[in-house]
């Protein structure tokens, strides 16, 4: 695997394949105490207008995060992290997490950032800093 | 009710501890690999002060935008105090029809005062139905 320093503008970052299912939907309400009925109720969601559960924007965002930091493992940190949730995500979608280098300087990686579900829409788009260490 | 009056209210000083037991288990269901860090969105989940005159996320509400800012790394074991704040309160219309979107800053300090992380979340409200 290349180290963090030999990234250039425009290289493209390892990506990450996710497939969210109701237990997991259920397992990160647990973990995360968010317990928003848009999640778990069908009914509920339905009634709220949203055609059906809808994934945790924050589960989404975890799975940039985990790209993020399979990546970059113990050569630098995060300092900044912006994402906007543009689709939703549901149960039983896949979805495709990349990115692509879009600046560097002297020790930071600039990252943009982007998911697609399986009908080829984007449902997030977004922004990291990486600090890498010397 | 949400509305503009509610710009500015913040809540109380909260403590958020990063207990390596439940650290695991959110690292378990979102796939995050565990190491002595916290995973990048933890906080968010744990730092839900109360604000005077309104409970958030009403239930309904979707995520509109997270943005967070790190000036350090964060540690499984340490504990951090953190405070929300209502940055903006507006209304739009959308796909969702007329919707209402909130804005919370949250920023987390470490014991000796330093802050090292800030969060910003928008919080979109779905239209009001007639008879709530």
């Amino acid at each position: 695997m290349k180290s963090l320093l030999n990234y250039q503008v425009s290289d493209r970052l390892p990506v990450r394949i996710w497939a969210p299912d109701h237990v997991q939907v259920r397992q990160y309400a647990e973990a995360s105490g968010d317990f928003n009925p848009i999640h778990l109720d069908d009914d509920y969601a339905r009634q709220a207008g949203l055609g059906g559960v809808i994934v945790h924007g924050m589960l989404t965002m975890a799975q940039m995060a985990a790209m993020l930091t399979d990546w970059i493992g113990k050569e630098g940190g995060l300092s900044k992290f912006n994402v906007r949730f543009e689709q939703m995500v549901r149960p039983g979608d896949t979805i495709k997490c990349s990115g692509s280098v879009l600046a560097r300087a002297e020790n930071t990686l600039v990252c943009d950032l982007e998911a697609h579900n399986h009908k080829q829409e984007r449902v997030l788009s977004g922004l990291a800093h990486i600090l890498i260490q010397r | 009710m949400i509305g503009k009056e509610l710009i500015g209210k913040e809540s109380e000083s909260v403590v958020i501890k990063f207990i390596p037991e439940l650290v695991r288990r959110f690292t378990e269901a979102t796939g995050i690999p565990y190491s002595d860090q916290v995973p990048p969105t933890y906080v968010v989940t744990l730092a839900l002060g109360g604000i005077p005159g309104i409970e958030l996320p009403l239930p309904g509400m979707i995520h509109g935008e997270q943005k967070m800012t790190y000036l350090r790394p964060l540690y499984v074991g340490e504990s951090l105090t953190s405070k929300r704040r209502i940055m903006d309160v507006y209304e739009r219309t959308s796909k969702l029809g007329r919707v209402t979107f909130v804005v919370i800053k949250t920023s987390g300090y470490d014991l000796t005062g330093d802050l090292v992380f800030t969060s910003s979340s928008t919080l979109i409200a779905p239209e009001r139905r007639v008879g709530e």
